[in-house]
């Protein structure tokens, strides 16, 4: 009991680690700029953010496993170009549009799924390959993977308000509540942990490794596509590229979330507090009129700061 | 013990029936299998459009595409030996194209002096990644990852976007032949002689028992940070050869240029039949597995299909040839 207590305590301090990480990087934009702290602002970088903390649901699930899935970016640009090919503005198409969309991302997630689990493909690889297949499979289908002017409803569901809150907030605000009921109070959240700790161990208590382990890959291509959906409207195009910001910064956020690349350690809540930092690093640079460079380069220090300082902790543990 | 006994009062016969299977089962079909595809792609490729095989200058163009991926394969080969991965070689490859496309651009005596520069800075980034990697208890995965996205940003930081003006002496150099045979081909076949002498070596075996069990490594003595921060110096080392080659041809430089070697150099590598859980592998079979991957956009057009089916394909063909190879090499649950 007492090594649950001391087991959830570190989880949440590299989480909470994460989180004082934002507030710092907040109070440093405010301090520089008083716009920083606006609400409107504060609404901008959220949006912002919502992106990266979506398809960092079903990251985060395959990280969890001890997995990882780099199709992602193939997954979003997918649902983006093929929103725009198939729909063409008109907004009542979006209703078998979606639908196919989520047919497509699990077909998608358990061919991943069933490659890791069941043939035993390394995640890495199949996931890259599958990645590739997609990206070629939609340059050829729509030829040349390129779409402009999303239905104008499209646009107004993800730039607008209900009930004074936007959108694109309320959504990501119901994944993550989705995700942390999952994460904390299913099973199958606890099977997940499980497989990622001790997949032999997993097994002998009577989970069924093979079977739970496709779930995180069926989410995250689902979550991949309806995430390129809404991307395409916030952008207002969508392109075959589009979706390569996500291939490491999905897993960034994960690890910057304090979650163990190795699996079985880490919640979603973490990778909410990860795609905030890296957002917010994105909206302070400019102030400072630093550019690219200096983003990348503030990545991957905060990548190794914070995995560093996450694995201080772990390393003392006993035993 | 009786079992013991029992195992020892094996006949002669028996007792070659069972070295003829372990011969049999250390038969590693995968590492042989990039050598395979090589031939069918060949062949195809030659039915259909003979003069990308056999035209003039076909294979000074194709093995001169093949150099640097050739080269980066060879140092992530090492890299996943050690049951680790090189992410960092993306940000080398574009900081050594930026830096000799702006700054390093003379073509007098100095200049073989800036081509070393230039391998000394990989080699330091590599060795730093090793340190980092064996002193701290942080994933190859993450720190290279890091490692990459910060060196990729000192790319940006030298060179904000492609272009510049590299040495004329570089350009000219990478082209061309040496005794009627194309440099590049040259030089892969430095490689496969560098290998066949380095998998006799002390060194190749500690990297291997690295990647079979570490804990298991450091008690029969290997030197661990030694060996890993060489392992992944010469990973540096090697990817800065291969943005000086590519920045040779190309002749210009680019701070993304290095990006899509990333992932290209784990496809060959595992093209190669190398498992990514380590311990075993051939660079041999990972230099094929290079130049099987840059093979099939050459089939792309023989067969006359849009380029895009380049992409589908090697994507296609990664999931279909990792996938035979882990079921070949199955083991239960694990």
């Amino acid at each position: 009991m007492s090594t649950a207590i001391v087991e959830g305590f570190r989880r949440n301090a590299t989480i909470a680690l994460a989180f004082g990480l934002a507030g710092l990087l907040f109070v440093i934009g405010t301090v520089h700029s008083s716009e920083f702290a606006s609400a409107n602002h504060i609404k901008n970088v959220l949006v912002a953010a919502s992106f990266v903390g979506l398809v960092g649901f079903g990251q985060t699930l395959c990280i969890l496993t001890g997995g990882i899935d780099l199709s992602i970016p193939s997954t979003v640009a997918g649902g983006a170009v093929l929103t725009g090919y198939l729909a063409d503005q008109d907004a009542s198409r979006l209703l078998w549009i979606v639908p196919l969309l989520l047919g497509l991302g699990l077909v998608v997630g358990l061919i991943n799924g069933v490659g890791v689990a069941y043939a035993g493909v390394p995640p890495i690889i199949m996931t890259l390959g599958m990645g590739g297949a997609l990206q070629g499979l939609l340059l050829i289908y729509t030829n040349g993977g390129r779409a402009s002017s999303p239905p104008p409803e499209l646009v107004d569901f993800v730039n607008g308000k209900t009930f004074g809150l936007s959108n694109q907030i309320l959504v990501w605000a119901g994944v993550t509540v989705f995700a942390s009921v999952l994460l904390t109070w299913t099973t199958l959240g606890r099977k997940l942990y499980a497989i990622g700790t001790n997949r032999t161990a997993a097994y002998l208590a009577g989970v069924s490794v093979r079977r739970v382990l496709v779930v995180p890959y069926v989410v995250s291509a689902i979550g991949g596509a309806l995430t390129g959906v809404l991307l395409f409207g916030y952008l207002g195009q969508a392109f075959v590229n589009m979706g390569d910001d996500y291939l490491f910064s999905s897993a960034v956020a994960v690890a910057v979330g304090g979650a163990s690349i190795l699996g079985g350690n880490g919640h979603y809540i973490g990778t909410v507090a990860g795609a905030i930092v890296l957002t917010l690093i994105a909206g302070l640079l400019p102030l400072f009129s630093l550019g690219t460079a200096a983003l990348q380069i503030s990545y991957g220090v905060i990548l190794l700061a914070t995995v560093f300082f996450a694995g201080i902790r772990l390393t003392r543990k006993p035993g | 013990m009786s079992e013991l006994q029992a195992a020892m009062e094996t006949t002669p016969q028996q007792r070659g029936l069972r070295k003829a299977a372990t011969v049999w089962r250390k038969v590693d079909l995968p590492s042989w299998m990039p050598y395979v595809y090589v031939l069918v792609l060949a062949v195809v490729i030659y039915v259909f459009e003979p003069r990308l095989i056999t035209g003039p200058g076909a294979i000074d163009i194709r093995f001169g595409l093949v150099v640097p991926l050739a080269l980066v394969a060879f140092g992530q080969s090492l890299a996943i030996f050690t049951r680790g991965i090189d992410l960092s070689i993306g940000g080398v490859i574009s900081l050594t194209t930026a830096l000799l496309a702006t700054h390093l651009n003379s073509t007098s005596r100095t200049f073989w002096l800036e081509l070393l520069a230039v391998v000394a800075i990989g080699v330091a980034i590599g060795s730093l990644n090793g340190l980092l990697i064996a002193v701290t208890s942080m994933q190859p995965f993450i720190v290279t990852l890091a490692t990459w996205l910060i060196w990729g940003g000192v790319a940006f930081a030298v060179m904000p976007i492609e272009g510049g003006t590299p040495s004329s002496t570089l350009v000219d150099g990478v082209f061309g032949a040496f005794a009627d045979i194309p440099k590049s081909v040259w030089l892969i076949a430095l490689l496969f002689a560098l290998w066949i002498w380095l998998r006799r070596t002390r060194f190749m075996v500690d990297v291997l028992a690295i990647g079979s069990d570490e804990a298991r490594a450091r008690l029969t003595g290997v030197p661990l940070v030694t060996r890993k921060v060489q392992v992944y110096a010469i990973s540096g080392g090697l990817a800065a050869l291969a943005g000086i080659w590519l920045t040779g041809t190309n002749a210009q430089g680019s701070p993304t240029s290095g990006n899509q070697f990333i992932l290209w150099s784990v496809a060959a590598v595992v093209l190669g039949g190398t498992s990514i859980f380590g311990g075993k592998g051939s660079i041999a079979s990972a230099l094929v597995g290079a130049i099987t991957f840059l093979l099939i956009p050459d089939l792309v057009f023989a067969l006359g299909l849009q380029s895009f089916w380049s992409i589908f394909l090697q994507g296609t063909i990664l999931v279909l040839a990792v996938t035979s190879n882990s079921l070949l090499q199955k083991r239960s649950i694990r």
